[in-house]
């Protein structure tokens, strides 16, 4: 029993090691995209997304946004459900847990 | 690689400020469910007694009314 946990414990290491180099190269990709598409919006990037909006409901109201393709609006609903996504991620941190509210 | 694609500044607003509202928002059903809940366990508790002391004196009572020639 005790020569097994030494075992164990003398593994974790190597184990340690493999997973760092594995994850490195991953990372690496992860963090080059990362760095471009998910950082958040500078306060002038801020003022160009309100220009963007008052963009959209400029198009709604003129009636470019009927000219859309099909392909197009698949497109966009799939971005905003990945937007839509991040709104429940927020609430797993702000309620501290995954599944449920551990009350 | 492909290099990493120049997200529109009205995503990226809408995205972090979705994660924020989503932080304020778990965070704050959380408050609101937490007193509830503890509410709710302290009445159970309290239920839980009495009602265990119900089933003991039911099965006091129906192992003295058994009629059974095995005692």
């Amino acid at each position: 029993m005790a020569q097994a946990v030494q075992r164990l414990v003398g593994k974790v290491p190597t184990l340690v090691n493999a997973a760092v180099t594995y994850s490195r190269p991953r990372l690496s990709t992860f963090w080059y995209y990362a760095r471009v598409e998910l950082v958040p919006p500078t306060p002038a990037e801020i003022r160009k997304a309100i220009e963007g909006a008052t963009n959209l409901v400029k198009g709604y109201q003129s009636g470019r946004l009927a000219q859309t393709t099909v392909k197009d609006a698949l497109r966009n609903g799939l971005v905003a459900t990945e937007v839509l996504m991040w709104f429940y991620i927020g609430e797993c941190i702000g309620k501290g847990g995954i599944v449920g509210y551990n009350v | 690689m492909v290099p990493p694609v120049v997200v529109s500044p009205l995503i990226k607003t809408t995205r972090w400020s979705a994660l924020l509202l989503g932080m304020i928002y778990g965070r704050q059903r959380f408050n609101y469910l937490k007193p509830i809940a503890e509410e709710e366990r302290r009445i159970e508790e309290a239920e839980k007694a009495a009602r265990e002391e119900q089933e003991r004196i039911y099965k006091q009572l129906s192992e003295a009314n058994a009629d059974t020639i095995l005692k």
